[in-house]
């Protein structure tokens, strides 16, 4: 790489000559790209005023649809929401002492955790780049904690991997320690045997040994022999005894490339993995208590819509009540918010085409378990304060220990996460025969850990009731054909949700996807 | 991998005509562990939510849309393409079409190969984690 171009030239004249060139526009992506901090659109709500008492119905209380109400009715829009469930947020929930939840065919579960813990069965975190979900945490005061999403003193357990570190659990650490000390080693020593003359100039070889040193904590001669950053096995202390401590023993280069557990490791986390990550404090169904307490007055709780009718002068939506009785409602507009899974199998009165695009696409089949474990033997044992334990067996794929109640008695971990046919098997399973399943696995990585067990929570999304399914999965056709023609009203109806955003699956998908069609709905109202 | 293998034989044993008694256990056996979470082990459905495979007109239907069906999903259901192979995916369907009194030909594999697009879907193993 060669930034040599850029140097010499200020900030300020670079976007002198960009906005030359490219107009103001130019100027802008610029001035954002060098941090001088424009905002995205996506970071705050569209600002609407003079609504003009515009009536507009939403279907859904989740995130998508009280965004939509909360921003409208301050623009003066006269909203009303319609909620199947008898209570707000959608798949905003957490499961604590006396929550229920009844699958569609299986039996109810009543939540029987102790008073204070809890488990996120649906959305459990937020990355510090979804600023519209921060947004909303802040304007309704929800006190934030850290979400552990890395932690190198966590197990990795790779059950499918060859040589003697497969099939046990091995520190996260150590894996990328090792791994990283064995590659600078081999590529440190290629390099100064010569083997990258002819690609590269002495200087650059230079800096990449000595880049490599430092990446791979190589000794002088370029050998990895361990760091201690991977840690000691007998700690440092006081005195003489322990004194130093002794370091831990690297694993062997090929046993850790034959393990496979380096799968886990990448210079940069996934964009949307990475740190720093939130939860809000006591629960994600506090982000919907906030919102509900800014609508809550405007929803209609445990009331299923039935159709929707439509013509060039407004909506109507035809429902059943809490208490059975069929009702209907007209508005000027529908934002609605129903996941396209239910959607799909519903009446509602809207072009062919958009019809068939509702249908384009599928739902992830999702799992999750929270476990209330006896004690906190990841923290009391092993010194694991929250993060993952990445475990390769596809009916588990992540064990989550509780990024809150740290050295409390007990505490509730997240025990799988599967999707896909893995999350079709084990959701088949009765919530104790998944209880059971878990333990199975968690007893390979943790000794005692299915004895630790006092009682668990299950939620198999694709088979809940108003979501039928954790997220959209669109492809790369669906997102190329239907997701457009969903994406612009069909008539007066307005989809919004995390179906129709690139953040399928994070709220901050449906608070943005609802900003984006209310302001296209004000745009109109205004226009008109 | 076991499981792969078993199933691989069992199509080839049948041939493409005939549907054995190994190959139906093999079916059921996959319906059970993939579909009966929603399309309930007798394949009635969930009004609402999940349609009945029994009696279905669609799985009795054209072999191409419910191969389809399993492999890309639609509306509340999956994309098995990344989950099950060109064999499973006929041995089910070979199953559910002759289950509950289903009555409709058996799927061959290689009708699942010919429809298999290859299409990339978001997130699909993309990493050990999502959300």
């Amino acid at each position: 790489m060669d930034f040599a171009g850029a140097r010499g030239v200020s900030r300020r004249s670079f976007l002198e000559g960009l906005s030359s060139v490219g107009g103001s526009a130019l100027l802008m992506a610029g001035m954002s790209a060098l941090g001088f901090g424009i905002a995205s659109a996506q970071t705050t709500p569209p600002n609407l005023s003079g609504g003009g008492g515009k009536k507009v119905v939403v279907l859904g209380a989740g995130v998508a649809g009280m965004t939509a109400a909360y921003e409208l009715s301050k623009g003066g829009y006269e909203v009303t929401i319609l909620e199947a469930r008898s209570f707000a947020g959608g798949r905003c929930q957490t499961a604590r002492k006396g929550f229920k939840l009844t699958e569609l065919g299986g039996e109810t579960q009543e939540c029987d955790f102790d008073d204070g813990l809890y488990i996120n069965h649906g959305p459990w975190r937020i990355p510090y780049h979804h600023q519209s979900t921060l947004h909303y945490t802040k304007e309704f005061n929800i006190p934030l904690e850290v979400f552990v999403n890395d932690n190198d003193h966590s197990f990795v357990m790779y059950d499918n991997g060859k040589g003697p570190l497969a099939g046990k659990p091995v520190r996260k650490g150590q894996i990328a320690a090792d791994v990283r000390g064995g590659a600078a080693e081999i590529l440190a020593k290629s390099v100064k045997q010569g083997a990258l003359d002819k690609a590269m100039t002495a200087d650059d070889r230079e800096q990449l040994i000595a880049y490599l040193v430092h990446e791979g904590y190589l000794t002088n001669d370029l050998a990895y022999l361990g760091t201690e950053g991977r840690g000691y096995d007998i700690e440092p202390g006081p005195g003489v005894n322990p004194g130093p401590g002794k370091l831990t023993t690297p694993y062997a280069f090929t046993d850790v490339l034959n393990s496979g557990a380096w799968r886990t490791l990448a210079s940069v986390s996934a964009y949307e993995q990475q740190k720093t990550m939130f939860q809000p404090v006591g629960g994600m169904d506090r982000i919907a208590k906030g919102f509900e307490g800014a609508v809550g007055h405007l929803i209609r709780y445990s009331t299923q819509v039935k159709t929707l009718k439509q013509n060039d002068k407004g909506v109507e939506v035809s429902f059943v009540d809490g208490d059975g009785k069929a009702g209907t409602l007209k508005a000027d507009y529908c934002i609605c918010t129903i996941p396209l899974s239910v959607l799909r199998q519903m009446d509602i009165q809207a072009s062919k085409a958009f019809k068939e695009a509702i249908g384009g696409v599928s739902y992830a089949l999702v799992g999750k378990i929270g476990l209330q474990m006896k004690r906190r033997f990841w923290e009391e044992d092993h010194h694991i304060y929250g993060g993952h334990v990445y475990f390769d067996d596809p009916e588990i794929l992540t064990m989550t220990l509780p990024s809150t109640g740290f050295q409390g008695k007990k505490g509730v971990l997240l025990g799988y996460y599967q999707f896909g046919a893995q999350a079709a098997k084990v959701s088949a399973l009765s919530p104790l025969e998944r209880q059971a399943l878990a333990g199975r696995a968690g007893d390979k990585v943790f000794e005692g850990y299915s004895s630790n067990i006092e009682t668990s929570f299950s939620a198999a999304w694709h088979r809940i009731e108003h979501n039928l399914g954790g997220w959209a999965q669109w492809s790369d056709e669906g997102r190329a054909s239907a997701y457009p023609v969903l994406c612009e009203p069909d008539g007066r109806l307005y989809l919004a949700g995390e179906h129709l955003s690139y953040l399928t699956g994070w709220q901050a998908g449906g608070i943005e996807s609802a900003w984006q069609q209310i302001a296209k709905l004000h745009a109109r109202v205004h226009a008109a | 991998m076991m499981r792969l293998r078993l199933v691989s034989a069992a199509i080839l044993l049948v041939g493409l005509g005939n549907f054995t008694q190994a190959a139906a256990a093999d079916g059921k056996r996959l319906f059970l562990e993939n579909c009966a979470a929603c399309h309930r082990p007798n394949g009635v459905g969930v009004v609402g939510a999940f349609p009945a495979l029994a009696n279905s007109k669609v799985v009795q239907g054209d072999a191409k849309v419910p191969i389809t069906r399993v492999l890309n999903g639609r509306g509340g259901m999956p994309a098995f393409q990344g989950e099950l192979n060109d064999a499973e995916i006929a041995t089910v369907l070979t199953y559910v079409r002759s289950a509950w009194g289903n009555k409709a030909k058996p799927v061959i594999s290689q009708q699942v190969a010919a429809l298999r697009t290859g299409g990339k879907r978001e997130n699909a193993k993309a990493s050990l984690q999502a959300h």
